[in-house]
């Protein structure tokens, strides 16, 4: 394993614990599109087979264009065109939520010892201390952040989690394409986000239609 | 070709989308009769699947699937006397959407690939989103939210669940494709650890979608802001075929030898939704969110017998294809309720053994049925569930069990009640018509001649289906 694996590793972990701690809704967004990045390239440094076979390349810049680019695009979109307010309102505060960010850690390395003998062929053990951190910290956003938009975010960061395990647990040979098929939650999460544009936009568009039709009775 | 089974209403959906809704609605009743003939063709074994390596006919799946096709058929007539009565602004939405749920649930029930599966159970919450966000309210909108987060996360974690079956599968050095038929037979060379990791993820994840305590919060907001025919679906359909991805799971640990771990844990999982349901059932206020929480409590009745085993098991599926059955005539009764008395709330309704003769009937006739009396399939399926369980000698479980069955009943029966012979002197908005009485009728009546009368094909098929979890007859 190349240590730069090791390096985007523990970006990765920053991100999550900046995630824990922004205040700022769009510097939230940028977090994760730089974690998406980050955990996209990952396989590429860490599998330890030479042999990265063309369809896998295409997959990392497919996932590298969803989670980098197009969800962070869409939200931010979102963000603009509904004028969602830009503070997050968290039911956990910042402090306590670093917190619990780092005893996630803890605990996740704890995990990974136990669980890296059972494991076969050689593994980083930060590997899996990543995935279960961001699996779990996107878990805690998802509950402890009020808005739809913030728990969306907390979902793609469980979902980038998910699929860090994938890649860990991810056979030399890559015979079963299962991982890449953590895509369709990403599917999921575009949905969700675009369901928060559309319908923001319809119950304006309802509001002014019956004060429209107010206004004509009298 | 097996696959025609998911293939057709898949495209009939994305028909209706673009024609007029009169012609949608023939479309709807047309293709969920074509889709009830394919699986009858399937059941007596002339379709055979193209994609051998995804798709195959499982017992357990067809079972699933019959029951899914049988209640769709009688839904779908339904729903087109419910959407001309109410006032839908997108009604060609509503028909494709509800096509493709059953193109989805389809697929679920025919996989035999794991990833397959899971695509599937991914595939019908989204399907089934619009349905339950048809109203458009306030209310509705956090219903489908609700719906689409908590479910998403399930599969996600469904998803890990699926990682480790296949981890367990490269330690073991088990070669070939991940189906569960493959898996089956090399489930012993699976790696036990790995094996009961994934289980757990596969519960959890599986176990969201069916509605299982502690994982349940959203099924009773989306079964009530759902209109009734989409209610139905959900409850007798829906949560069928999820508890296929976690009854399949247990399969696997059972052939690997491990079935004494993963059957205790769907009977905790079990017990607890019960209790659950019995606490929520109580003081409920809305009856939509009644019949939800006595899902609730009938999916964790059928977690309980699978994970019991021996005669429990059979009991278990029994309960299954009687709860759809009854379950959805009693949504949809629900449906001629809302129609008839404009309001969801228990206390806004009453005396209706007076006014809605006809819907009173199929009501009671359907609480009667779920509260576990006779003639009605359930009795029958409880018994069996109870006998099974005493066999095993679990007292613990089975006291718990009776006592919650025992609570939902006083619960349930005192709201039934105020609302059949409670006093209420108002307008009634809408009266009950034929055609949205006649479906309630004939699901109780399959009930009831599904009791007294079992078709050989049938009960070999639920023999053969649990023979894989241990389950028999003989106890």
């Amino acid at each position: 394993m190349i240590p730069s694996a090791d390096i985007l590793l523990s970006l990765t972990l920053l991100s999550v614990l900046l995630a824990l701690t922004s205040h700022r809704l769009i510097l939230l967004i940028y977090t994760l599109a730089f974690q998406g990045i980050a955990v996209s390239l990952i396989p590429l440094f860490h599998e330890h087979n030479q042999a990265m076979t063309m369809g896998s390349i295409l997959m990392l810049q497919v996932m590298i264009v969803i989670k980098g680019i197009l969800i962070p695009g869409l939200m931010l979109s979102a963000v603009r065109k509904i004028k969602i307010p830009r503070e997050i309102d968290p039911l956990v505060g910042y402090h306590a939520s670093l917190f619990i960010g780092l005893i996630i850690i803890v605990v996740s390395a704890f995990i990974a010892d136990r669980i890296q003998g059972s494991l076969p062929g050689k593994h980083s053990v930060l590997i899996i201390i990543t995935a279960i951190t961001t699996l779990a910290s996107g878990l805690f956003l998802l509950m402890s952040r009020g808005k739809a938009i913030t728990q969306v975010i907390g979902y793609l960061m469980m979902e980038n989690g998910i699929y860090l395990f994938g890649t860990a647990l991810a056979k030399q040979t890559h015979a079963q394409h299962i991982v890449e098929f953590g895509v369709l939650l990403d599917l999921l999460v575009g949905i969700m986000v675009m369901g928060i544009l559309l319908n923001n936009i319809n119950n304006t568009f309802d509001d002014v239609d019956t004060v429209h039709l107010g206004q004509l009775k009298h | 070709m097996l696959e025609f089974t998911c293939l057709i209403p898949f495209i009939t959906g994305i028909i209706t989308i673009f024609l007029p809704i009169r012609i949608g609605r023939g479309i709807l009743v047309l293709t969920a009769l074509v889709h009830f003939i394919l699986t009858v063709m399937a059941w007596l074994g002339n379709a055979k699947p193209a994609l051998p390596q995804y798709f195959s006919t499982s017992p357990e799946g067809l079972l699933v699937l019959l029951v899914t096709s049988f209640i769709f058929l009688f839904i779908s007539i339904y729903a087109v006397s419910y959407l001309s009565e109410t006032e839908i602004t997108s009604e060609p939405i509503y028909i494709g959407c509800t096509l493709f749920f059953l193109a989805s649930m389809s697929m679920a029930a025919l996989a035999d690939h794991l990833i397959v599966q899971w695509i599937a159970i991914e595939a019908t919450t989204l399907m089934s989103a619009p349905l339950i966000f048809l109203h458009r309210s306030k209310s509705a909108l956090e219903a489908t939210w609700k719906y689409v987060l908590i479910c998403s996360v399930g599969i996600a974690l469904a998803l890990l669940g699926c990682f480790f079956v296949v981890l367990a599968m490269e330690i073991g050095h088990v070669q070939g494709a991940i189906t569960f038929t493959a898996l089956n037979k090399a489930a012993t060379q699976l790696n036990p650890l790995w094996l009961k990791t994934g289980f757990i993820f596969l519960v959890i994840g599986y176990g969201t979608k069916m509605g299982l305590a502690p994982m349940h919060t959203w099924l009773p907001d989306a079964h009530s802001e759902a209109p009734s025919p989409a209610s139905a679906l959900l409850s007798g359909a829906l949560l069928n075929c999820a508890f296929l991805g976690v009854y399949r799971s247990h399969q696997l640990l059972f052939q690997a030898g491990l079935g004494e771990f993963s059957g205790n844990i769907l009977i905790g999982f079990g017990l607890l939704s019960m209790l659950v349901s019995a606490v929520f059932i109580y003081n409920q206020t809305d009856y939509k969110r009644m019949l939800a929480y006595s899902s609730i409590e009938n999916m964790g009745i059928i977690a309980f017998g699978v994970g019991v085993g021996g005669l429990a098991t059979y009991g278990a599926v029994l309960h299954l294809i009687h709860h759809s059955l009854i379950k959805s005539s009693l949504f949809l009764s629900s449906g001629n309720i809302l129609l008839g008395y404009g309001s969801k709330l228990i206390a806004k309704t009453g005396n209706m053994a007076k006014v809605f003769p006809k819907t009173f009937v199929a009501f009671f006739a359907g609480f009667v049925g779920i509260s576990g009396f006779p003639p009605f399939g359930i009795f029958v399926s409880e018994l069996l569930i109870i006998m099974g369980t005493f066999q095993q000698g679990r007292s613990i479980s089975i006291t718990i069990f009776i006592l919650a069955l025992v609570l939902i009943f006083a619960g349930a029966s005192r709201l039934v009640m105020k609302m059949s012979f409670g006093k209420w002197d108002d307008e009634i908005l809408l009266d009950e018509t034929m055609a949205r009485v006649l479906p309630s009728y004939a699901l109780l009546l399959t009930s009831i001649i599904l009791c007294i009368w079992l078709p050989d094909s049938l009960y070999q098929k639920i023999l053969s289906a649990i023979a894989t979890v241990g389950g028999s007859i003989n106890g």
